[in-house]
């Protein structure tokens, strides 16, 4: 049998093992014999088509692994490459009737809602070689249903642990929808265990109904051989909001495409990313928002810093659809350098089909500003912890909107890890 | 006792020579006033002494008890003991004033023996008292929307945190109101009962003067010291103004706010 045929047969293997719905195999099978006929899709100015970013092997559950009982606490999901291993409501989650359950569980027990919510909205599953792959070769996901009315006081937070032990891809898929008038906040951190080389493929979807608003903290910490594709999508109805807050702390090579389309009148996304790209890393963002509903809301705003001999692209699209009149569109991209041998690129796009819109775009590629490395070392401050605080006060505006405030406390230590990684190779390299 | 003593010192912007051979000497317990018209050079001595990187300095010493200190970075020379209220403090959103004055206090201090965070809230309510600060002003980003006043404020409490040896305050009073002016002045006070304290005050007016009096009055011209005497100087420099003193040294010197 041919390498094709073989994860064919591993796609339907998989499919029967975990019992899945037929019209879901059935989708499976279409997604595999469209996926070889699609392009990859293309971002501006990043070229990431020659990565080992797209998934071969065959499908495989994760082998076991220990709880980490401090992850597995209030509203928590924690999952390690196919495995969840703990998933926990609690009492408000269960009386307010919040679904939250890993992919396996959803599509036996909730496969209506799979079937009208996945893929078919925010991300279609045949709009490239990457999104049908996803679907075709799916392992593990988390599904999240906030229904009608619901407000939650705590956030529902996701531990979502990608598997590098034994090489194996990892395709994770996660479908929030938020029904109307429902308001919540979700935070969900990546990261890997073990080391060897892998291809990640991870799609989250978003789906905000009438009124509805989310609060969405992503913090990535993927490992270093870890080459992923990160698509994170909201798609948003009437009035419906979606905060967006992402960290990208990885320390692999990253393509991360972050859309939300405001389909709806008066929708609202407000995305805001930052960004550290170390040693010889190189992070792709693409960021997109897409008004298509009239007085709709469209902000990006996305921090970075390079260090090292790493690159990091940004790319602001603000996209106004013709008859989305009155809608907005702003965005911020802004790159600090800290190293003479990183590569950092801040591209603006505006698309503007409508002419009663208002618009705007601020880009940069700079330094660290020495009139404030002046002023603060002025108090004493040595240089490199002058140039943290400073760097830190760049990235403060999605540091400050992450909910949690431990999870906080270990964004900012992490990013101080990898600054002060970063300021040693400067040392050494000048 | 320490010292500081400015030498023989020459400095540059942009390859145009500002200070021409500046000589003063003054050590702690003293208050200092430095006078003198627009341009003559007053504020680049201060960002000099303090080691800002856009000024260079071409000739001449700045010795802090005794040792050459103009070779050292800026924040070398803060933790020798200088301190500069700057005349437009920069703002940086995201860190907060606390967590600025902490980490300015720690650097200070060995890795092994940072300030306890019980002490360092007790001192910073204390200064912040002094100068009738809001509590929330210490939870603001660094200078980040603070009204001028605000701001001059802002420098005196990191003066009094800090404690260093060596204060200059380069018009400190621009844009302060009587009562913001009688504020500041109190910190500076404050400051000042320590014997290991000297200030030196850059300044337009004597109505500064009138509420930190100073030892020793040195008047500016065209990059030098041209002046030095007591506060009764700056009493007279009100009332007759720079030309009458520059006529009366004899200076060929252009002043350049002159016949406006």
């Amino acid at each position: 049998m041919s390498d094709l045929k073989v994860l064919e047969q591993s796609v339907i293997d998989f499919s029967n093992l975990k019992k899945e719905p037929g019209w879901f195999q059935k989708l499976r099978k279409a997604a595999f014999t469209k996926m070889t006929m699609l392009e990859l899709p293309s971002f501006e100015k990043i070229r990431y088509q020659r990565w080992p970013i797209i998934p071969k092997q065959t499908l495989l559950e994760s082998r076991k692994v220990e709880l980490d009982q401090k992850r597995a606490v209030g509203n928590t999901v924690v999952q390690v490459g196919s495995r969840t291993l703990s998933l926990k409501l609690t009492n408000e989650l269960k009386q307010k009737n919040v679904i939250i359950c890993d992919w396996e569980t959803a599509l036996i027990e909730h496969s209506d809602l799979i079937q009208k919510y996945f893929m078919t909205k925010a991300v279609k599953w045949d709009a490239d070689r990457l999104t049908a792959a996803h679907l075709a070769q799916l392992t593990s996901g988390l599904f999240i249903y906030v229904p009608r009315n619901v407000e939650l006081d705590e956030p529902i937070t996701s531990y979502l642990t990608q598997d590098a032990r034994d090489g194996q891809d990892y395709v994770h898929h996660v479908l929030i929808v938020a029904a109307e008038n429902s308001r919540f906040s979700y935070l969900e951190n990546r990261d890997t265990l073990g080391n060897e080389t892998t291809t990640a493929n991870i799609i989250v979807e978003v789906i905000a109904e009438q009124n509805s608003h989310v609060k969405f903290a992503g913090v990535d910490q993927l490992g270093e051989t870890t080459t992923a594709y990160i698509n994170r999508r909201g798609y948003l109805l009437d009035n419906a909001k979606i905060d967006w807050s992402i960290g990208l702390l990885n320390d692999g090579n990253i393509i991360g495409d972050f859309d939300s389309d405001l389909i709806g009148a008066g929708a609202h996304a407000d995305v805001k990313v930052v960004a550290i790209s170390t040693g010889n890393q190189i992070q792709g963002i693409d960021t997109r928002v897409t008004n298509y509903g009239k007085h709709s809301i469209g902000q990006i705003l996305q921090h970075g810093v390079i260090l090292s001999r790493s690159t990091l692209t940004f790319n602001g699209i603000g996209h106004i659809i013709k008859g989305a009149k009155g809608a907005n569109a702003q965005q911020e991209s802004r790159v600090l350098m800290l190293s003479t041998k990183a590569r950092g690129d801040a591209n603006p796009i505006l698309l503007i089909d409508e002419n009663d819109v208002q618009a705007g775009h601020a880009a940069s590629v700079g330094r660290v500003n020495q009139e404030q490395l002046y002023y603060l070392m002025s108090r004493g401050l040595h240089k490199e912890g002058a140039e943290r605080l400073v760097i830190r006060g760049f990235l403060g505006p999605v540091l400050t909107a992450i909910p949690a405030a431990d999870v906080r406390e270990r964004l900012i230590e992490t990013i101080e890890g990898k600054l002060i990684n970063g300021q040693k190779f400067e040392k050494v390299s000048r | 006792m320490s010292t500081l003593e400015v030498k023989n010192l020459h400095v540059e912007i942009e390859d145009k020579e500002i200070l021409k051979g500046v000589n003063l000497k003054m050590a702690t317990g003293e208050v200092h006033a430095i006078m003198g018209p627009n341009g003559t050079g007053k504020s680049t001595l201060s960002e000099a002494i303090m080691g800002n990187p856009a000024y260079k300095a071409t000739e001449g010493e700045v010795l802090l008890n005794g040792v050459n200190i103009l070779e050292l970075p800026v924040d070398e020379r803060a933790r020798a003991g200088l301190f500069l209220a700057m005349q437009y403090p920069s703002e940086i959103p995201g860190i907060t004033n606390a967590e600025f004055l902490r980490a300015a206090i720690n650097a200070r201090r060995p890795e092994d023996n940072q300030i306890p965070i019980r002490e360092f809230l007790k001192k910073l309510d204390k200064m912040m008292t002094t100068l009738d600060m809001t509590e929330e002003m210490s939870d603001r980003y660094l200078n980040e929307g603070f009204s001028g006043g605000e701001k001059k404020r802002n420098e005196i409490l990191q003066l009094m945190m800090i404690e260093p040896k060596f204060a200059i305050l380069d018009e400190i009073d621009s844009g302060l109101d009587i009562d913001a002016l009688k504020v500041v002045s109190r910190g500076v006070n404050e400051m000042l009962k320590n014997a290991e304290f000297g200030t030196l005050m850059i300044t337009h007016y004597q109505r500064l003067l009138n509420y930190i009096v100073p030892d020793v009055v040195h008047v500016m011209m065209d990059g030098r010291v041209v002046k030095t005497g007591g506060a009764e100087l700056a009493e007279k420099l009100e009332a007759e103004g720079y030309a009458g003193l520059r006529d009366e040294l004899g200076l060929d010197v252009v002043l350049t706010d002159e016949n406006v």
